[in-house]
C-alpha cells in the first residue's frame, strides 16, 4: 500500500490529465516499435534479402565477383543436376521421421512410468530430463566419446559380453544409427517432460468413473489418457518435428555429415554450399526450400492436429 | 499378488534403466575429467581412481580457455539483457492492447523462431560482413538479441495475460500511470516469469553454435565453437575435452534446479502451461 500512496503523491506534481491521455495512447506503440524495428531490420529484412539472392548468382570467396541475376537457374540446378541435394533430402526426412517416432513413444512411455508415485520421483524426474538443457555441441561430443573406438563406453558394453569393436561414426552404415541414437538420448526427455506435465494435469473423476465400471489398465489409457494428453502429444510432435528437420549442431559435431554423405542432412549440405564454397545464391535457394518443407511438414501436423478433434 | 510384485519389480527395473541411460553419459564425462591422462585412457576403463583437477587446470592455463569462456558468459548475459529490455514492454503490450494486427504481428515474431538458423544464417553474414561486425562481441550480441527476442515476447506475453487486469486498473485509479502499472505491478506480479524466460534465454545463448561458428573467428569466438574445434585439432585428448564440456555443461545443469516449474512452458512456447 505504502508504494502505491507515493506514487499518488509524485503523480500528482505532473499535469495529470494531459500525460495520462498521451501516455495511454502511446505507450503500447513506444514499448512495441523498438522490438519490432529490431526484427524487422535483422530478421525480416535479412530474409527477403535471401530470397531475391536465391535468384541470383554470387560467389563471396571471389572478391572480384558480382552479382548475377539468373532467375530460377539456382533452383533447376538443384532440382535436375545437383548430385547430393536428393541424398540430403532422404537424409533429413528419414532422420527425422525416425527419431521423432521414436522420441514419441519412448517419451510415452516415461511419462506414464514417471507419472506413477514412487520415492525420490522429483528428483529422478529432474535427473533425466538433463539432456535436454546441455549444448547439442557437448551432446555431440558425448557421444563421441560413447562411440569411441578404443575407448567407447558402448563398445566397453560390446567387449563385456564378447562382441569385437565396432568403428560406430566411421562407418556408412552405422553412423546414421549412431547419430540418430544421440539425438534420441538428448530430445526424448523433452517429449517425456511435456507429457508427464499433461499427466499430472490430468483429472481424477474420469479414471475413477472407469475403475469403477471395471476398466482395465489398456482401456484407461487408450480411452482416457490418450485422447485427453493429445493436445500435448501433438505440440510435442510439432516441435521436435521442426527442430528434428533443421538439426545441424550435432551431426556437425559427431560427424560433420560423413562419411561420404550417409549423413548429411539439409542444413549442413546448405550450410557447405554457403559458408565453404562461398555459393550464397545457390545456398540461399537451399535454405528456402528448406523453409518451404519445413512449412509443408508444420502444415501436414497442424492438418491433423485439428481434424481428429472435431 | 506374485504377480502383482513381479509387475511392480519390473517398472521399478525400467525406471532405473531409464534414469540410468539419460543420467550415465553425463556422468561418464564428469568422471573423465577428473582422471589423470593415464586413467582416461585404460581400457577397459578404471572405476577406482585418483581424482586431480590437472585438465582443468590445463585447459585454462595451456589453451587460454578463459578468453572463450568470457566470450561466451559476456555474450549470453548482455544480449540476454538487452533482449528482456526490448521484449517485455514488447510482450506487455501485445498482451494488454488488442489493436488491429496484433495477432498476425504476434504470429510473425513466433514465426522467426521456426526459421531454421542456416537460412537466417546467409544473409546475416552478408550483413555482418558489409557492417565489419563479423568476428566481434556487439555483433554477436546483436544477433543473439535478435533471434531471442521472438521466444521472450512469446513467453512474457503469457505470462502477462496469466495475470488479472484489474490489479492494474486499480493501480491506475490509484493514480499510477499507464507506465506506472506495468512497471510497478505488472512486472512485479511476473517476477518469477521475467526470471525464468531470462534464464532460459541465458541458456539458450550459452549452447548456441551455429551463429557463433559462422560469425566469430579467433577474437569473438564463444564455447561451443572453441570446444568443437578443440575436439578437432587434439582428437585424443580426453581429459581436456571432458573438462571443457564439464564447464559448459555446470551452468545448465545448475540453473535447470532453478526453473523446473517453467521448464514445460519454456520449452513449449508457451503452448503448454
Amino acid at each position: 500500500m505504502t508504494s502505491t500512496t507515493t506514487v499518488t503523491a509524485q503523480r500528482q506534481q505532473r499535469p495529470l490529465l494531459r500525460t495520462r491521455f498521451w501516455m495511454h495512447w502511446s505507450a503500447p506503440a513506444i514499448m512495441l516499435i523498438p522490438t519490432v524495428a529490431v526484427l524487422v531490420s535483422l530478421s525480416l529484412f535479412p530474409m527477403f534479402y535471401s530470397l531475391w539472392l536465391s535468384f541470383n548468382e554470387w560467389n563471396l570467396g571471389d572478391r572480384t565477383a558480382t552479382w548475377r541475376f539468373v532467375g530460377l537457374k539456382n533452383f533447376i540446378t538443384i532440382f535436375t543436376t545437383d548430385p547430393f541435394f536428393w541424398p540430403s533430402v532422404r537424409v533429413s526426412v528419414t532422420f527425422t521421421g525416425v527419431t521423432v517416432a521414436v522420441q514419441v513413444l519412448l517419451g510415452l512411455g516415461i511419462a506414464l512410468l514417471f507419472s506413477e508415485e514412487f520415492r525420490g520421483r522429483g528428483l529422478l524426474r529432474t535427473l533425466i530430463v538433463l539432456p535436454l538443457m546441455i549444448s547439442p555441441v557437448v551432446a555431440g561430443l558425448i557421444w563421441r566419446f560413447m562411440y569411441n573406438t578404443d575407448l567407447g563406453m558402448v563398445n566397453y558394453l560390446l567387449y563385456l559380453m564378447g562382441f569385437d569393436k565396432v568403428d560406430w561414426l566411421g562407418r556408412q552404415i552405422s553412423a546414421m544409427p549412431a547419430v540418430m541414437l544421440a539425438d534420441i538420448w538428448q530430445w526424448t526427455p523433452f517429449v517425456a517432460l511435456i507429457l508427464m506435465a499433461a499427466i499430472q494435469a490430468l483429472p481424477d473423476e474420469p479414471f475413477e468413473a472407469a475403475l469403477i465400471d471395471g476398466a482395465n489398465r489398456w482401456q484407461m489409457f487408450r480411452y482416457l489418457t490418450l485422447p485427453m494428453i493429445r493436445p500435448a502429444l501433438m505440440v510435442a510432435i510439432l516441435i521436435r518435428t521442426m527442430d528434428s528437420f533443421k538439426i545441424f549442431d550435432l551431426i556437425y559435431v559427431l560427424t560433420l555429415g560423413g562419411p561420404g554423405v550417409s549423413t548429411q542432412v539439409l542444413g549442413l549440405y546448405t550450410y557447405k554450399w554457403g559458408f565453404k564454397f562461398f555459393q550464397m545464391g545457390y545456398a540461399s535457394a537451399l535454405s528456402y526450400l528448406m523453409i518451404f518443407m519445413m512449412v509443408v511438414f508444420a502444415n501436414i501436423i497442424v492438418f491433423f492436429m485439428r481434424r481428429r478433434v472435431d | 499378488m506374485g504377480q502383482r510384485i513381479a509387475w511392480l519389480v519390473f517398472k521399478r527395473l525400467l525406471i532405473a534403466i531409464t534414469t540410468i541411460f539419460f543420467v550415465a553419459p553425463i556422468i561418464l564425462i564428469f568422471l573423465t575429467s577428473i582422471k589423470s591422462r593415464v586413467d582416461a585412457l585404460a581400457f577397459p576403463p578404471v572405476w577406482i581412481f585418483q581424482p586431480t583437477f590437472m585438465n582443468f587446470e590445463e585447459i585454462f592455463g595451456l589453451y587460454d580457455f578463459g578468453h572463450y569462456f568470457r566470450n561466451s558468459l559476456v555474450a549470453a548475459s548482455t544480449s540476454t539483457i538487452f533482449a528482456m529490455a526490448l521484449g517485455v514492454p514488447a510482450a506487455y503490450s501485445l498482451a494488454r492492447y488488442k489493436f488491429r494486427g496484433h495477432s498476425n504481428l504476434a504470429f510473425w515474431i513466433l514465426s522467426i523462431r521456426i526459421t531454421p538458423p542456416i537460412a537466417a544464417m546467409i544473409p546475416v553474414f552478408i550483413l555482418f560482413r558489409n557492417l565489419r561486425l563479423l568476428d566481434s562481441i556487439p555483433g554477436l550480441v546483436l544477433i543473439y538479441c535478435t533471434f531471442n527476442l521472438p521466444f521472450v515476447v512469446w513467453m512474457m506475453r503469457g505470462f502477462f495475460e496469466d495475470l488479472p487486469i484489474d490489479l492494474e486498473e486499480s493501480a491506475m485509479v490509484d493514480g499510477c500511470s499507464r507506465f506506472g502499472a506495468f512497471t510497478r505491478v505488472a512486472l512485479v506480479l511476473a517476477a518469477p516469469g521475467l526470471a525464468s524466460t531470462a534464464i532460459l534465454t541465458f541458456l539458450f545463448t550459452w549452447n548456441e553454435f551455429i551463429f557463433a561458428l559462422v560469425l566469430t573467428g579467433t577474437t569473438a569466438r564463444t564455447m561451443p565453437v572453441a570446444v568443437q574445434l578443440f575436439m578437432r585439432e587434439t582428437g585424443i585428448l580426453w581429459g581436456h575435452m571432458t573438462a571443457a564440456a564439464v564447464i559448459m555443461m555446470l551452468p545448465t545443469v545448475v540453473l535447470t534446479f532453478f526453473i523446473q516449474r517453467y521448464l514445460v512452458r519454456g520449452l513449449t512456447f508457451g503452448a503448454i502451461k
